[in-house]
């Protein structure tokens, strides 16, 4: 196509037209010559050239794109429409511009969540190595399996280690320390990720074995936020837990980790090191042209080496390794409840489309004799239809622009209500930002929803029968048996899909309320959990970390309104720790081991603080140190799991068998068994814990737990904890000379976070299903309103013929509440088959719970006669009079 | 009676016009009125150049870039747009004239003797 015929249209037609003339001119010339008088010539010369405008036209039209044009002529005309109708319009363009707003909210975290990819460069090709059991895989992993995967050079490019969360670490030195997120790291880490180095550089293989040397390497927003961007930071040194740590460089500001760092040191590990501990995570990029499979391959038989090295324990029969994608692996299981939401904002959308469509057909019954006429003008059945869905359309598109804004704006305010660790949103969900997915998302919705709700209306209206619409007199006489029709089958839809999305917010409430019952076996009320990291020399042995916990708690103790304080390396319902154990003089059978548990390290008095009850035994005591023989205390489901018959407290326990030199250590007592605790969230039953004194710890142990984990002090006073927080946070910096305190929360916030996922889907489905029963009762009342204008007429010859009142208003009634029950009736089918995509979700209560599903369509069905009650009332007071003289 | 043209005067098929119209300005520069009656002379009359095609034939053929134009004045002194051949418009000609000439042969071929 030559775009030089669409320019300068107008001149060339100018010219065209003295071409004609002169054409004509030399035509007139030609006649006359041959002898034609002149009047003669000029009409000859006319009639061979035809119509010279038709000419033009052709040429005008051969210069145009025809389509354009009839579209911009079809939208002036659809605006003008609209703009009559103001009231239609708004409504119309509000209910899309709702659904499209939250449908754009819900994609925009699934767009961030789900499809963005990783922003690491060429992130296909970084895998997440992990461990495989009979029960599943997971990540982590210890030094000798990181070793060997090191060494795997003809699968992997760059094998490297990475702290899960990191303890945290405290810079010292200047007026305030702070603690920060410092992240242990191998050396080939930024290298792997694609990290860029905006100064210095990152650590050298030498640095990053054991005896490296203190060196660190900054974030961006660490360099900018405490160094003030200082350019002659590397070489410098900084104090990190009273050491000095030299700056080797600074990484630049795009390089975003999922679990964000403030900077990050070398793990040095002894790669002749045994310790079979798993306490980081590896990741690794393959060789172009590895394929996940291939190093899975691979992977297969380094197992087997795995275990000619280290011995057979060191792996269990059945046990081995793969990769898993890292972004599958960020994802998680995000996957599920998004589609699920997902699913259930389209609802919120057919719903729209739905009442839309309603809306549209009552419009285009109003404007049968329009249609009418323009078909008789010789409109064909197309360029109707076209105007129509032209004007569906504009009304979709205005709505989707309004909804793209609503639907940012609403994004913001749904992380606000703290959904609960979604992955890869970024801090505050900064990493969801505007764009081309998210525009062609809503465009694409948009353009779908304006062609649904459009469709239909646009079809039935361009169905006219001429001589009848243009011959009635009025618009009163009916709609039409098939749009009315229509409209019923839509109503029904709504209904239908209203009665899904309700049932499933009302498991979802249902669930909440259940995990809100739940007794999570120790005491939340005005109990502050505080962590304190201890890193650093100072803290590699048992002694000192003993010594800060018995001074600590003195001083805390010593604030008025405490009443109890209590330590431990595991912070309740956010995780902890697990680890092997024999039971001595035990047969094991198969297994190398008797069994696995939770394993707590605590203070003597961290049961009385939680309040945790103490059922058999007793409890430990301030005298159970390094001096004291071991003891160890069980929970009641290990003693179940493990003592089904016989008692644990005549029973010794060994920790942590075979599990490396930092678990060495004798057998320990059973001492106690204590109340369960829903330490995984109270959606989980209790798993079996053992709890030893943490000033009984090996030293290589406590060396181990210092790196991994802070301490968490657990503070119960006769007030608000949080009145507290001065003079608390003096106390342990006081004792512990001058560490930092973090994370201060109250173990009811701790207990929020945990449910915050439930309660995120529980708040939007219930927004969601609220949005449809609304617009249901909107389209059922539209509906009914509606019909009884149209049969005035009918409702009058009634009366007149001797209907009662209240025989008109059942009628009514009856008719609505057949649409309602069809509808619900095909609700409850689609939920049946529905809800068990929430099964994962609940707790406490079946996917076809009868309350939820008997419950509902009382609901529905109640607020649908609410909706039916005014237009029947109406119904009642038609007058037979004038019903008949409007004809 | 002028229009001395047989009954049979034919409609010039469709897509033929715009090289009848090359072929005709290879002779030199035409306006409109004279193409048209170049095409009628030299067919003998046999084909007929609807005027109303004419027109928006010369503007395509121009917004192709096969001819040129210019104002100018004719042997009646009138004013008249002169049309040009471009020597694109020569490799169009040469193009559609060979298509065209394949194309009467096999037609040709297949009538058989009956054309003769």
């Amino acid at each position: 196509m030559n775009a030089r015929r669409f320019v300068d249209r107008s001149r060339k037609d100018q010219e065209l037209a003295e071409e004609i003339e002169s054409h004509l001119a030399h035509e007139r010339d030609a006649n006359m010559a041959r002898g034609l008088a002149a009047d003669e010539s000029r009409r000859r010369a006319n009639v061979r050239f035809g119509n010279a405008r038709t000419t033009r036209e052709r040429v005008w039209r051969y210069r145009s794109l025809p389509w354009i044009e009839d579209l911009w002529r079809d939208l002036r005309f659809a605006l003008r429409a609209l703009a009559k109708t103001p009231g239609f319009a708004t409504v119309a363009v509000l209910l899309i511009a709702v659904a499209i707003g939250v449908n754009t909210s819900v994609f925009s975290v699934t767009d961030a969540v789900l499809l963005k990819p990783l922003t690491y460069p060429d992130p296909q090709a970084l895998v997440e190595l992990r461990n495989l059991s009979p029960q599943g895989s997971f990540p982590g992993a210890n030094i000798p399996k990181f070793n060997l995967w090191h060494q795997q050079t003809s699968i992997f490019q760059q094998v490297a280690a990475y702290d899960f969360g990191g303890s945290g670490l405290n810079i010292t030195g200047g007026d305030h320390p702070q603690q920060v997120q410092g992240i242990h790291v191998s050396a080939d880490y930024f290298a792997m990720f694609g990290a860029p180095v905006i100064a210095g550089r990152t650590f050298t293989a030498a640095e990053d074995s054991p005896h490296g040397g203190n060196v660190t390497v900054l974030s961006y927003g660490l360099w900018k936020n405490r160094y003030g961007a200082n350019p002659h930071i590397v070489g410098s040194t900084i104090q990190l837990d009273g050491q000095a740590y030299l700056v080797v460089g600074v990484i630049g500001r795009g390089f975003v980790t999922d679990t964000p760092a403030d900077l990050w040191v070398p793990f040095q590990f002894d790669l002749n090191s045994k310790d079979m501990a798993h306490y980081f995570t590896v990741a690794a990029r393959l060789k172009p042209g590895i394929t996940a499979p291939q190093a899975n391959a691979q992977l297969r038989l380094s197992a087997d080496q795995f275990r000619r090295l280290y011995g057979a324990d060191s792996l269990p029969p059945g046990a081995g390794f793969s990769v898993v994608s890292l972004q599958e692996s960020s994802i998680g299981d995000m996957r599920t409840p998004l589609f699920v939401l997902l699913g259930a904002v389209g609802f919120v959308l057919l719903i729209a489309c739905a009442n839309v469509a309603n809306l549209l057909l009552a419009r285009a019954a109003a404007r049968k004799r329009e249609f009418a006429t323009r078909a008789a003008l010789g409109a064909g059945r197309g360029q109707i239809i076209r105007q129509l869905l032209i004007e569906s359309l504009t009304l979709s598109l205005s709505g989707g622009a309004i909804g793209l804004i609503l639907g940012f704006a609403g994004v913001r305010l749904l992380l606000r209500i703290n959904p609960g660790n979604i992955p890869r949103i970024g801090e505050d969900g900064s990493a969801i930002t505007l764009d081309p997915n998210i525009l062609l998302f809503t465009l694409g919705i948009s353009v779908l929803t304006g062609l649904i709700f459009g469709l239909i209306p646009a079809i039935s209206a361009s169905r006219p029968n001429l001589a009848a619409a243009l011959n009635e007199n009025g618009s009163r006489s009916g709609m039409g048996v098939r749009s009315g029709k229509l409209r019923s089958v839509l109503v029904m839809g709504e209904m239908a899909l209203t009665v899904v999305l309700v049932i499933g917010a009302g498991l979802l409430i249902r669930t909440f309320l259940n995990l809100q019952s739940v007794d999570p076996g120790f005491a939340m009320h005005n109990v502050m959990s505080m962590a304190m990291s201890v890193s650093g020399d100072r803290f590699q042995k048992t002694g000192p970390v003993a010594q800060v916990i018995r001074d600590g708690s003195d001083r805390l103790l010593a604030i008025p309104g405490v009443l109890d304080v209590g330590v431990s390396n595991c912070l309740p319902m956010a995780g902890g720790f697990g680890m092997i154990f024999d039971v001595v003089g035990r047969p094991k059978g198969n297994s190398p081991f008797t069994g696995g548990a939770g394993f707590y390290s605590t203070s003597w008095s961290y049961f009385s603080t939680l309040k945790i009850p103490l059922l058999r035994g007793r409890s430990f005591a301030k005298q159970d140190d390094s001096t004291a023989p071991g003891v160890v205390i069980i929970n009641e489901a290990m003693a179940r799991r493990y003592w089904p018959k016989g008692d644990p407290l005549k029973d010794k326990i060994v920790i942590g068998p075979g599990a490396g030199p930092a678990f060495a250590e004798g057998p320990r007592q059973v001492i106690g068994i204590v109340g369960d605790t829903h330490d995984g969230g109270p959606n989980r039953e209790p798993f079996p814990i053992m709890f030893i004194p943490l000033a009984q710890m090996p030293d290589l142990e406590t060396a181990l737990n210092s790196r991994v984990a802070p301490l968490y002090w657990f503070v119960r006073s006769q007030v608000d904890p949080r009145t507290l927080v001065t003079p608390m946070s003096a106390a342990l910096r006081d004792a512990s000379g001058g560490l930092p305190i973090a994370h201060m929360r109250t173990m009811e916030e701790v207990e929020a976070r945990n449910v915050a996922r439930q309660r995120f889907n529980m708040l939007l489905l219930s927004v969601f299903g609220s949005a449809g029963l609304l617009m249901a009762a909107i389209g059922i009342y539209g509906v009914m309103s509606y019909s009884i204008e149209q049969r005035t007429q009918e409702l009058g010859v009634r009366m007149a013929l001797g209907a009662q009142a209240s025989n008109l208003r059942n009628m009514v009634i009856r008719q609505g509440m057949i649409l309602t029950l069809i509808g619900v009736a095909i609700g409850i089918g689609g939920a049946f088959w529905l809800t068990h995509f929430l099964a994962s979700f609940l707790f406490g209560v079946k996917p076809l719970d009868p309350v939820a599903f008997i419950a509902t369509p009382i609901l529905l069905s109640a607020i649908a006669l609410a909706s039916i009650w005014s237009p029947a009332l109406r119904a009642t007071r038609v007058d037979p009079m004038t019903a008949l003289r409007i004809e | 009676m002028v229009m001395n043209r047989p009954p049979d005067a034919g409609e010039i098929l469709q897509g033929t016009l715009d090289m009848l119209i090359l072929r005709t300005l290879v002779l030199g520069p035409a306006h409109g009125h004279t193409i048209a009656e170049a095409i009628e002379r030299t067919s003998e009359n046999a084909l007929e150049v609807e005027q109303g095609s004419l027109y928006p034939a010369l503007h395509r053929l121009e917004d192709r870039g096969w001819l040129s134009s210019e104002w100018g004045v004719s042997e009646n002194n009138r004013k008249a747009k002169y049309y040009q051949l471009t020597s694109k418009g020569r490799k169009e000609l040469a193009a559609a004239a060979g298509r065209w000439r394949r194309m009467t042969h096999a037609i040709g071929l297949i009538l058989g003797e009956s054309f003769e």
